[in-house]
């Protein structure tokens, strides 16, 4: 279970840093332990005294996270690192590829994807990594870029207060030089990370609104991204038909994307740093239940690219919405019929609509194929009726 | 069935190779040993033995084929079954005659055996008892069937002996008397065992899903008892009783209520067979219980004997006889009943009197004055003769009788076209068509439910009964012709239909000789209010109220929540249905395939979804093409015609026939009444009788104002001014497609755009049919007087109840309202009206009075050409702050001065005095805080103080010392504090505003400056918010320690599990229904429905809601009082008083005197020693009593106890002074 750390580069680095008292978790299920986030936290508080909430008023400051966040994972085994360097670049025409690494912590895998000649930003949401991955750089001759940002947050759509690690993309990209692409040309960028696992669920739908809608990150491009996933969300991916995991989310994204299972790795392999303890011990508890009952997962290392037909004439980043409603509710009954479904979806002719898609009107939802959602919804879409939907003014801002 | 027979039989056949001497199979069918014993006699009968030589092909075979006919034979079976239904079963005796001949080829049939026989023999076995436990299922559903039309009347006991007892008495009827019976009964002793397990389940605590059970429960067998389905009630009694599981859940309030039931009857023997079941639940009967075996006693007219033995029982179980007919709910028939029982055995006993009103007098030495006898009285009379009074109270009467008023609208009415005229002819033929289909669609769901209850489970069938099934049908119209376009949440429709139905069925179930009773006391009644009578003693309308009659029956108890929703979900479904309308309304009827009106969609919020009925667009599109000029409101919708009834009681007052309680509360929430009911009447007085003067103010429609309202609102509106316009000017989305290779940006742009105008445009329609609503209403009620009656919330803030048309509300709404009684306006009157009319337009806030008065003066000629001229003038009105208002205002005035003599002049107008910051003033007079009291006029003054310019320029000052000491915040604000942005917060600290919500008030005033540096603006809200609470805290500082110590003791309560309560200084008594939410599901139909309830009082308080909720609601119930105080002094005095919450309303010659009275009474108010007053209620109530035993509670215990004796300390502020204050209210 224990990751080998020792005897490796990456490792002087690391002691040098647990030294210094703000990073002591390196090692598989070591954060078991209750007494390390919390001396963890202290170490932080005395290195940074600016950050001690003042005294004198009684609410925190809002810097500071209200709820101590979830521990995160990192990618600590070289040996781990340069499997996925080699996966990353198999396919790669361009041996400068750009990648843009979110949360790499202590940096091993930033290192294997600069030795292979590719050049990263590190997003990086946690301040403890900063001075660390920016000593990297600068041995690295600029190659790396380092940016206080948490990459699973950017472009918060209740136009909430943007404040590092919180950023726009278009700040970001800017700054970066990165330039956007149009839909039809090859990805601009590779996107490197590991899920959160608290909220997969949450920021696996704000990828498909950003996706579906083309803004923040995919108002770029096709932006690939190559990502950790915990098994079981990965199952509910690629859930098919008459499978029980089968959701608006499986079809979304296999509609938007190929999705290719590019390596698995169990759970172990990956270290766990609590960011910032939080006074009470009871989250820290609640956030050790969680890794416990991960802990005999694998993490599926998984690519999606968006699909470069994705858009159509009836399917846009305009009405994807009403698309996105459609699915929602045809799932509410995922047993009831097809034809049931068309009656409350569209005062459009139900019989036509099904005779287009050529599907049977016993169909059930469950029945259906991502593609044939698709096919429904554009079938639906294209009619000439006044009123398509019956669902359209019901559209409301969705904030995750 | 001949299949069945014939795969059994074809089985059968095959005996030759069922294998011999398997001990096993014996042993498996052990449980069929008298057939099987049979079986076995005849095992000896002849066998084929050539049969053996060939067998292990043969026997391949066999089995195959064997297995393929009892596959066959299987489902045959299943399906016939069903078919077959209640079809005589087929004697078993076929099946076992088959079986005999099978068993024939025991002996002979091999010793070895394959596992295909086995696996045969096995099938066949199981199917054979799949068979039998079928048959024996059909059975017993045929006997279910055949007795279903008989409902169980006899209990099942649990305890032996009762049980033989019943059954002896049962079948010995002739010879022992039901009577008998019942008094042997009565004196057995509880059962032990039931009652150790009653015990035993209470000290667990009732969990609040058994707990919703029983109120489901008992609603229905109350409801039962209402529509007339007691034998129903009886029967899931006794189911209930019958099963151990339900049985616990039963409480002595059901059997009760069953028993009160068969007492009405004067059914003794149904009674009896309660009693027992009460007995066997080990429980002991109450006053209740022996209310009602009295009053079955007495409409049979028992023995003298029989009445002796259970009053003696009665007094045993040491119950009073007197007590009876005091606590007991009783209407007149019962009482009469009852004690026609009683005086068989006691010829000489009276019933005790009821307790009576008059030697109780409120005890708050606040009131004292109000009810003194003695002293100068002038209650005001109604400007009405008493005939024109009986004449309004019988419109009023048919009004309440018909539940519903129909008003014309105002929407500007279109030419009929052809169109419109064909759209309206298609409507009214598809109501009737629904109205009918939804009355077969009732009559199915009724059978359906009553089948359910027969199951014995509480179902809605005795809901569904109250109504007819044309009114329930009607009721559902009704609500599908007000659903708006986007549609409406399933929860809240079927919340909404299912207390609709409560409160038609509450005023139906009044009955003829009811209302005749209402009407006699009401004509007496109007004697003290109209102008041409007079009455011996002047007094209250509460007080000649009671004079003049018994307290009333026994009022209705509202459904439980879970019931309302679930019958108001059920009626919904059906619509959803039931209500079809053809797909094309341009092709002929009957050609085109029907869709369905109502849609059942999903709203998305994040991950949680919201079921919405939502009608089809068509339907929306032919409502909108028929433009039907009439809208429908409840009767209690609608202001009355006539003074509304006195409040007497918590649930009795305001309106005629409709139900309307006293205190409003989230439905659900019960512990308001509880704690009304439970009150002493006397304490309600104060509420009481202010609740009914403010009802008692006659209005009338400025009509005016109302003129120039509907030509802005039938033209395009006018926003600016209030008139919401029509949807014909909702922004239009942009037309047509984006071509395909536009960039996402323009996408997000049409996005936005499209989001941007739906969102418009739903706001609009909201507006808009509000302003309809109350426009209509206005129209309708023009040329007439009409009253508002009024009810409290729990804080006793005082609110009207008719909800679209009332002095509350916007400028426009209380523009277009008018005193119906007018006074000459006086000496000083005009001054007052040119005042209010400045204080109106917001101009001239911080100058004195004279300098207002001079002002108005010099815009005279404003005033005039605004009155006269108000669309085409100069149309200074339109500038103001509050336009309409001032309008009104203006045309008072011009009249006023025109008239011959102005002093004479009579107006109706009301003229508001308004108090500054009125919370503050209450948190300084509390605190006696002397710089707080001056910056809210409590102290006298020559100029009106502003607190809010007070802490800006605090803030100001402390912002320039910290810019000169380099804080870059401070720096960057230079010139940005106003007033105007601390304003909201100190507004609103009061009523605990806390620094995270100060700082986006703030945040959201700095984004609106927009010169204000925006990268700054968290940083310098976070700066500014610290510093006016700073500063409030300088000015305030016995505000902010009463407000630490309120919230303090709150938290302190809420962690001891008790919500806070406490007493108004009039003696209203207060609760916080703030608990953690609890859960309750409904289940099935279209979609499960959960709701959570807060004021649920079995779960825990809410601790941060009791503790941020206090000092404000306590604020606020010493306002409310304030208000009340006020009210009840100016109206002996014989003012017109109204008020909405801290703003004062009277006539313009009455001000002076209302300031007066106000003034007093605010110091009157304040002397109380108020918080000392509520630190002892608070010990008293919550510190008190043995409930801590132990040791960890009694610390806390002590804590509590502590803190709510430590009453912060008061500054020195001198009260008195603000009988000086002029610009205290102004």
């Amino acid at each position: 279970m224990s990751v080998p750390v020792a005897g490796l580069p990456s490792r002087l680095l690391l002691s040098a840093l647990t030294g210094a008292g703000r990073f002591c978790v390196l090692g598989s299920g070591v954060a078991r332990g209750k007494a390390v986030p919390a001396r963890n936290l202290r170490g932080l508080s005395d290195l940074h005294p600016q950050l001690l909430p003042s005294q004198n008023f009684k609410d925190s400051p809002s810097w500071l996270p209200k709820k101590p966040s979830e521990p995160r994972s990192y990618i600590t085994n070289p040996n781990l690192a340069t499997t996925l360097v080699q996966i990353l670049q198999e396919e790669n025409r361009n041996p400068h590829q750009l990648f843009l690494e979110c949360n790499p912590g202590p940096g091993i895998l930033t290192q294997a994807l600069l030795e292979s000649q590719a050049k990263v930003i590190a997003l990086e949401c946690n301040r403890t990594f900063l001075p660390h991955l920016k000593s990297l750089r600068k041995k690295v001759n600029k190659k790396l870029e380092v940016v206080h940002c948490d990459f699973f947050k950017l472009d918060p759509r209740n136009s909430g207060i943007v404040k590092p690690p919180i950023m726009l993309s278009e700040t970001l990209f800017q700054s970066m030089g990165i330039e956007a692409l149009p839909w039809s040309e090859d990805n601009p960028l590779k996107v490197v990370g590991i899920f959160p696992a608290k909220n997969e669920k949450k920021i696996l739908w704000k990828l498909l609104y950003d996706l579906y809608s083309s803004t923040s990150i995919y108002s770029y491009g096709r932006v690939q991204l190559n990502m950790f996933i915990a098994e079981k969300e990965y199952e509910k991916l690629v859930a098919g038909p008459h499978n029980s995991l089968y959701q608006p989310l499986s079809v979304l994204w296999q509609v938007a994307c190929d999705i290719k299972l590019l390596h698995m790795e169990p759970w172990s392999s990956f270290s766990v740093y609590n960011q910032v303890g939080g006074p009470k011990k009871l989250k820290n508890k609640e956030s050790l239940e969680q890794i416990n009952k991960q802990m005999g997962q694998n993490m599926c290392f998984i690519q999606l690219t968006p699909r470069q037909n994705l858009f159509t004439e009836n399917l846009t980043s305009v009405n994807y919405d009403v698309f996105f409603h459609m699915l929602k509710q045809c799932f509410m009954k995922r047993y009831g019929t097809l034809m049931d479904h068309l009656q409350s979806l569209s005062p459009v002719n139900a019989v036509s609509i099904l005779k287009q898609i050529e599907k049977d009107e016993y169909m059930k939802i469950t029945d259906l194929y991502p593609e044939d959602f698709k096919l429904l919804f554009e079938a639906i879409e294209c009619s000439r009726e006044s009123c398509r939907w019956l669902f359209d003014d019901s559209i409301e801002d969705i904030v995750l | 069935m001949s299949a069945l027979r014939w795969g059994c039989g074809a089985s059968g056949l095959r005996r030759a190779l069922w294998p011999a001497g398997r001990p096993g199979l014996l042993a498996e069918e052990g449980a069929f040993s008298g057939v099987w014993g049979r079986r076995r006699s005849l095992s000896a009968s002849p066998c084929e033995q050539d049969r053996r030589k060939d067998w292990r092909h043969a026997e391949l075979l066999e089995v195959l084929e064997a297995r393929v006919r009892q596959l066959q034979a299987e489902c045959v079976s299943e399906v016939t079954v069903k078919r077959v239904g209640l079809a005589q079963l087929p004697e078993a005796g076929g099946f076992q005659t088959r079986r005999k001949a099978q068993k024939g080829g025991e002996g002979a049939a091999p010793g070895s055996c394959d596992h295909w026989v086995q696996k045969l023999d096995k099938e066949k076995w199981t199917m054979r008892r799949h068979k039998q436990q079928l048959e024996a299922k059909l059975q017993v559903r045929a006997q279910q069937l055949a007795c279903e039309h008989r409902l169980r009347r006899v209990p099942q006991l649990r305890s032996a002996p009762l049980a033989e007892r019943l059954l002896r008495w049962e079948q010995g009827a002739p010879r022992s008397p039901w009577e008998e019976q019942l008094a042997r009964l009565l004196q057995e002793a509880p059962q032990k065992l039931s009652l150790e397990a009653e015990q035993a389940h209470k000290a667990g605590g009732p969990s609040s899903r058994l707990e919703t059970q029983q109120q489901r429960l008992l609603a229905f067998l109350e409801c039962c008892l209402l529509s007339g389905h007691l034998p129903l009630a009886h029967h899931v009694l006794v189911t209930c009783h019958g099963t151990w599981r339900q049985q616990r859940m039963l409480t002595l309030a059901m059997y009760n209520t069953v028993m009160l039931g068969w007492a009405r009857k004067g059914s003794f023997r149904e009674l009896v067979y309660v009693f027992f079941m009460v007995k066997d639940a080990g429980l002991t009967p109450d006053l209740l219980s022996y209310a009602a075996a009295l009053q079955c006693m007495g409409r049979l007219g028992q023995d003298a004997r029989t009445v002796q033995r259970c009053l003696d029982q009665m007094a045993q179980d040491g119950l009073q006889l007197q007590d009876i007919f005091t606590s007991v709910p009783l209407c007149p028939r019962e009482q009469a009943a009852l004690l026609q029982a009683v005086r068989k055995a006691q010829p000489a006993f009276s019933p005790p009197l009821r307790p009576q009103p008059e030697p109780q007098v409120n005890s708050s030495p606040l009131l004292r004055e109000i009810y003194a006898q003695e002293g100068p009285t002038s209650y005001p009379k109604l400007h009405l003769p008493l005939q024109k009074l009986k004449a309004l109270f019988q419109e009023q009467l048919r009004v309440e009788m018909a539940t519903t008023v129909t008003v014309e609208s105002v929407e500007k009415a279109q030419t009929p076209t052809e169109e419109v005229l064909h759209a309206r002819n298609t409507l009214k033929q598809l109501r009737a068509t629904w109205v009918e289909e939804l009355c077969a669609g009732l009559q199915e769901v009724k059978a359906s439910e009553a089948r359910a209850a027969r199951t014995g489970r509480p179902t809605l069938f005795p809901y569904l009964c109250l109504l007819t099934e044309e009114e329930l049908a009607q009721l559902l119209l009704q609500t599908l012709q007000v659903l708006p376009p986007q549609g409406e949440s399933l929860l809240s429709l079927a919340q909404q239909l299912g207390l609709r139905v409560f409160n038609r069925y509450a005023v139906q179930k009044q009955q003829l000789s009811q209302v005749q009773a209402l009407q006699q006391r009401y004509y007496q009644y109007l004697h003290l209010l109209a102008s041409d009578t007079q009455v011996a003693v002047p007094c209250l309308p509460r007080q000649y109220w009671e004079t003049l009659g018994t307290p009333e029956a026994p009022h209705e108890q509202p459904w439980p929540l879970p019931v309302l929703v679930h019958l108001g979900k059920r009626l919904a479904e059906m619509l959803v249905e039931v209500v079809r309308m053809p797909g094309s309304l341009a092709a002929p009827q009957g050609s085109c395939t029907l869709i369905p009106v109502l849609y059942h969609v999903y709203s998305f919020r994040s991950f949680r979804q919201i079921g919405i009925l939502k009608p089809h667009p068509a339907f929306t599109q032919l409502l909108a093409t028929a433009a039907e000029h009439t809208l429908t409101f409840e009767a209690a919708e609608v202001p009355m015609l006539c003074p509304p009834v006195p409040w007497t009681s918590p649930h009795t007052g305001a309106f005629l026939l409709s139900p309307t309680k006293l205190m409003r509360s989230l439905e659900g929430t019960m512990q308001h009444q509880r704690l009304l009911d439970s009150c002493p009447p006397a304490e309600l007085h104060g509420a009481l009788d202010a609740l009914t003067q403010l009802g008692n103010c006659a209005w009338r429609v400025n009509e005016r104002v109302l003129d120039l309202v509907l030509e802005l609102f039938a033209a395009k509106g006018c926003p600016r001014l209030g008139v919401p316009a029509p949807p014909s000017e909702a922004p239009r989305p942009p037309e047509g497609r984006l071509p395909p290779d536009a960039s996402p940006a323009q996408k997000a742009e049409l996005r936005r755009e499209l989001a941007r105008c739906l969102k418009v445009a739903r706001e609009m329609h909201s507006l808009r049919s509000d302003a309809l609503y109350r426009l209509s209403l206005a129209q309708h009620l023009r040329h007439r007087v009409f009253w508002l009656p009024h009810n409290m919330d729990f804080r006793g803030r005082t609110y009207p109840c008719p909800p679209h048309f009332n002095h509350l509300g916007s400028d426009l709404a209380r523009a277009l309202l008018e005193f119906a009684q007018g006074r000459p306006l006086g000496p000083n009157g005009l001054d007052w009206l040119k005042i209010h009319l400045v204080n109106l337009t917001g101009l001239k806030k911080s100058e004195p009075l004279r300098a207002r008065l001079r002002f108005a003066d010099e815009m005279m000629e404003d005033i005039l050409d605004s009155a006269d001229r108000p669309m085409t003038g100069r149309k200074w009105w339109m500038e103001v702050d509050e336009p309409w208002q001032a309008l009104a205002c203006c045309m008072e005035i011009a009249r006023a001065v025109r008239a011959p003599d102005p002093t004479a002049y009579v107006s109706h107008f009301p003229v508001h005095q308004d108090g500054s910051c009125n919370g503050l003033q209450h948190y300084a007079a509390l605190g006696r805080d002397s710089v707080g009291a001056a910056s809210v006029n409590l102290l006298p003054s020559d100029v009106p103080q502003d607190v809010y310019s007070r802490v800006a320029a605090q803030v100001e000052a402390v912002r320039r010392q910290d810019a000169r000491r380099g804080v870059q915040v401070a720096q960057v604000l230079e010139g940005f504090v106003s007033r105007k942005v601390v304003k909201q917060t100190v507004m609103t600290v009061v009523y605990g505003v806390t620094r995270y919500g100060g700082r986006l008030q703030i945040e959201r005033r700095l984004r609106e400056l927009g010169s204000f540096p925006q990268e700054f603006v968290w940083e310098a809200s976070h700066y500014l918010v610290r510093q006016v609470f700073n500063s409030l805290q300088e000015m305030f500082s016995g505000t902010r320690a009463i407000q630490h110590w309120l919230t303090e003791s709150a938290r302190l309560i809420a962690h001891s599990g008790s919500a806070v309560e406490w007493v108004t200084p009039l003696g209203i008594p207060i609760i916080q229904p703030y608990h953690r939410d609890s859960k309750v599901l409904i289940s099935g139909g279209i979609q499960s429905l959960t709701f959570s309830n807060s004021g649920d009082t079995s779960q825990k308080p809410n601790t941060l809601k009791q503790k941020n909720g206090f000092p404000p609601n306590f604020i606020h119930s010493l306002d409310s009082s304030h208000m009340m105080l006020t009210a009840l002094h100016c109206y002996r005095k014989g003012l017109t008083f109204v008020s909405v919450h801290d703003c004062f309303w009277t006539h313009a010659a009455d001000v002076e005197v209302m300031n007066q009275v106000c003034r007093e009474q605010f110091v009157r108010l304040h002397s109380q020693p108020i918080l000392h007053n509520l630190s002892r209620f608070l010990t008293k109530r919550f510190c008190s009593g043995i409930r801590f035993p132990l040791h960890s509670k009694s610390m806390r215990t002590d804590k509590l106890q502590d803190t709510l004796k430590s009453v912060p300390k008061t500054g020195s502020f001198d009260l008195k002074q603000v009988n000086h204050s002029t610009y205290f209210f102004s």
